[in-house]
C-alpha cells in the first residue's frame, strides 16, 4: 500500500501555555478530500495551522510526501506544496487580483502566465476583474481570489479553513462548485467547514475533533453516517 | 469583447510615455531664470532622489526607518572625500556615493530584519543618522570636522559644471535615471514583494516571499538613490559640514514624502518641489515665512492625508501609482 501523502501522528500543539491539540492522528491519501469537523474550540484551525507551519507542534510527527515537516517554518512548508487558504484569507488588499494571483506563484517565478490564464478561466469573475484592487471586491469574490492564489502555487495539498464562512448563500453554492471542481482535478484537500452539508458534498472522508483529539472518522462514500449522526457526534 | 490585461498594460506604457514631455519642457529653463532661481530649481532636483529613496523604505516597504539623513550625508561625504582627498572628478565620485549609500542601507536594515518595527525602528535608525554626524565631526583628517570641507567645482568628463545651468542638465539626467529605475523596480516582482511585505509580512512569508531579503534590497536601493542625492548636494553647495545632516534635515525630508504622498513616486517629486521651493517663494513675505510654510504642511496633511499626489491621481489615471488607493 502506498504511503499516505500526509501522516500526522501524536501531534500536540497550542499557544504559549495553553495546549489545544493532545495527540492528533490522521492520514490523507493522494487525491483524497478530508473534512475536519468539530465544535468551536475543538482544535480544527490549530490542527490546520500546525500542518502549514504557522503553529509549531510541541510533540508528534507530521510526514508529508515522505519527509518530516513538523516544526518547519511556513515558507518551507509552502515550498513543499502545502498551501493554506486561511479563514482571514490573507489577501493583499491594495494589490490587483492579478498581482495577488501572481504572488501565489512567487516561488516558481517564471512560467506562470498559463497558470494565471487557467485560474481566470476557472474563475470567470476574477478574469473580468484582473486589474481591480482586491479591497473593492465582495467577500465571496475575495474567497475566490484566495483559492485562485493557492492554485497558482500548484498545491500538492490544499488546506481550506472555512471556505464558506461568512459568505452570502449565493456564494456558498459557488464555493461548493469550485471545491467539487478541484476535487475532480484530483487535488488533495483538507477542509475545515461548519456547513456540514457542504462538507459532505465534497469530502470523501471526515474526521471529528473533540477536545484536541480525533474522536471519530467516517468514510462518506459508504453512506454509513447521515448529517444528523455527524451533528450529534460533534456536539453531544 | 473583453480587453486583455496585456492590451491594458501596453496602453498604460504608451500613455506613461507622455510624461516624457515634462523633462523636455524643463530643458529651456536655464534661459528663463536668473542664477538664484536656477539654484533653487537645482536644490529641488537634489531633493527628488532624496525623497524617492526615503519613500521606497517608508512608503513602499512600510517601515518607519529614519536613517535617510544618514544615507544623504554618507553620499555627500563619499563624493566630497573622493574629490578632496583623492582628487577624483565629481562624476567619478557619484557611483561610489550610490554604492556607499546602498551599503549604509543594508546596515540600517539590520534592526528591521531582527523584527524591530514602528517607533522602536524609528528611534534606532534615527540614532544611525546621529552616529554618522558624530563621525563627520570627529573624523577631522578626512571630513574636516565641524568646520567642514570645501569642495572643488564639479565637472563632467572634464566639462566644468561651475554654472547653475550646467549642474541643472546633469542633475536632470540623474533624476530621470533615478525616477525611471525606481519606477521599473516598483512595477516589477520587487515592487509586488514590497507591497506584500507592507500589507501583511506574515502572509507574504507564507507565500514563499523571502521577506528579509526584500527588506534589505529595499533599504539598499533607497540608500543608493539617496546617496546619489547626497553627491548632487555636494556638487551644488560646494561645501560639506555636519549641521547640514541633522535632525532638522530629517524632518524636512519626512515632510517632503508626507506632503507629496507616502508610497508614491509622483508624490516624491511633487513633495520635493513644494517643500524645497515654497520657502523661497515666502521670502517675499518676511516674518511670515515659517508660519506660512507650517500652515501649508498642516493643511495638506489635514485635507489630503495621502498627499498632493492623490490630487493628481484623482485628476488623471496617468499619475496613479501601481498600488494607489485612489
Amino acid at each position: 500500500m502506498p504511503e499516505p501523502l500526509l501522516t500526522a501522528l501524536g501531534v500536540e500543539a497550542g499557544y504559549r501555555s495553553k495546549q489545544i491539540l493532545f495527540g492528533v492522528d490522521f492520514t490523507i491519501s493522494r487525491g483524497e478530500v478530508v473534512a475536519l469537523l468539530g465544535a468551536n474550540g475543538s482544535g480544527k484551525s490549530t490542527a490546520l495551522n500546525t500542518v502549514s507551519g504557522f503553529v509549531r507542534p510541541s510533540a508528534g510527527s507530521i510526514r508529508f510526501d515522505g519527509e518530516e515537516i513538523a516544526g518547519s517554518p511556513p515558507h518551507r512548508i509552502f515550498r513543499r506544496g502545502i498551501i493554506q487558504v486561511s479563514q482571514a484569507r490573507d489577501l493583499f488588499p491594495d494589490m490587483s487580483v492579478e498581482d495577488n494571483l501572481r504572488l501565489g506563484a512567487w516561488v516558481r517565478g517564471a512560467e506562470i502566465e498559463a497558470d494565471l490564464d487557467a485560474v481566470c478561466t476557472s474563475f470567470p469573475r476574477l478574469g473580468e476583474r484582473r486589474r481591480q484592487p482586491v479591497r473593492l471586491m465582495s467577500g465571496g469574490e475575495q474567497q475566490m481570489v484566495a483559492i485562485g492564489r493557492a492554485l497558482m502555487g500548484r498545491p500538492k495539498l490544499l488546506l481550506l479553513d472555512e471556505p464558506s464562512g461568512g459568505l452570502a448563500p449565493v456564494f456558498v453554492g459557488e464555493i461548493a462548485a469550485i471545491m467539487t471542481a478541484l476535487k475532480g482535478r484530483g487535488i488533495t484537500m483538507l477542509i475545515i467547514e461548519q456547513n456540514i452539508k457542504l462538507a459532505l458534498t465534497v469530502a470523501d472522508r471526515f474526521l471529528i475533533l473533540r477536545d484536541g483529539k480525533v474522536a471519530q472518522g467516517h468514510d462518506v462514500r459508504t453512506g454509513a453516517a447521515t448529517e444528523e449522526d455527524i451533528v450529534r457526534s460533534i456536539y453531544l | 469583447m473583453q480587453r486583455s490585461a496585456s492590451d491594458g498594460a501596453a496602453r498604460a506604457v504608451v500613455s506613461r510615455r507622455v510624461l516624457w514631455i515634462v523633462p523636455i519642457l524643463l530643458l529651456p529653463l536655464p534661459l528663463l531664470l536668473n542664477p538664484y532661481q536656477q539654484y533653487v530649481i537645482n536644490l529641488v532636483l537634489v531633493y527628488v532622489p532624496v525623497a524617492i529613496g526615503f519613500n521606497v523604505v517608508v512608503g513602499n516597504l512600510g517601515l518607519l526607518a529614519f536613517s535617510n539623513v544618514a544615507f544623504f550625508g554618507i553620499g555627500a561625504y563619499t563624493a566630497g572625500i573622493l574629490m578632496v582627498r583623492l582628487g577624483l572628478p565629481w562624476w567619478v565620485a557619484v557611483p561610489p556615493a550610490a554604492l556607499m549609500g546602498a551599503v549604509a542601507g543594508c546596515a540600517a536594515s539590520v534592526p528591521a530584519l531582527r523584527g524591530v518595527r514602528l517607533f522602536y525602528l524609528a528611534i534606532m535608525t534615527l540614532a544611525f543618522g546621529e552616529l554618522m554626524r558624530w563621525v563627520y565631526i570627529r573624523w577631522i583628517p578626512v571630513t574636516g570636522g565641524s568646520f567642514g570641507m570645501a569642495l572643488p567645482p564639479p565637472d563632467l568628463f572634464g566639462w566644468s559644471l561651475d554654472s547653475e545651468a550646467g549642474k541643472f542638465y546633469v542633475f536632470l539626467g540623474l533624476v530621470l535615471v533615478a525616477i525611471i529605475a525606481t519606477d521599473r523596480i516598483l512595477r516589477s516582482r520587487f515592487g509586488r514583494a514590497f507591497v506584500a511585505i507592507k500589507s501583511d509580512e506574515l502572509a507574504a512569508a507564507a507565500m514563499g516571499v523571502p521577506t528579509n531579503r526584500y527588506i534589505t534590497l529595499g533599504f539598499a536601493w533607497g540608500g543608493a538613490v539617496v546617496g546619489v542625492g547626497g553627491a548632487m548636494y555636494a556638487a551644488l553647495i560646494g561645501h560639506l559640514s555636519p549641521p547640514a545632516f541633522d535632525l532638522t534635515e530629517l524632518i524636512l525630508e519626512f515632510a517632503i514624502i508626507m506632503v507629496g504622498g507616502l508610497g508614491s513616486l509622483v508624490g516624491s517629486v511633487i513633495g520635493a518641489v513644494i517643500i524645497t521651493a515654497a520657502p523661497e517663494f515666502f521670502h517675499e513675505l518676511p516674518g511670515y515665512q515659517e508660519l506660512l510654510f507650517g500652515i501649508l504642511i498642516v493643511l495638506v496633511i489635514l485635507f489630503l492625508p495621502r498627499g498632493l499626489a492623490s490630487l493628481l491621481a484623482r485628476a488623471h489615471p496617468l499619475f496613479r501609482d501601481r498600488y494607489d488607493r485612489g
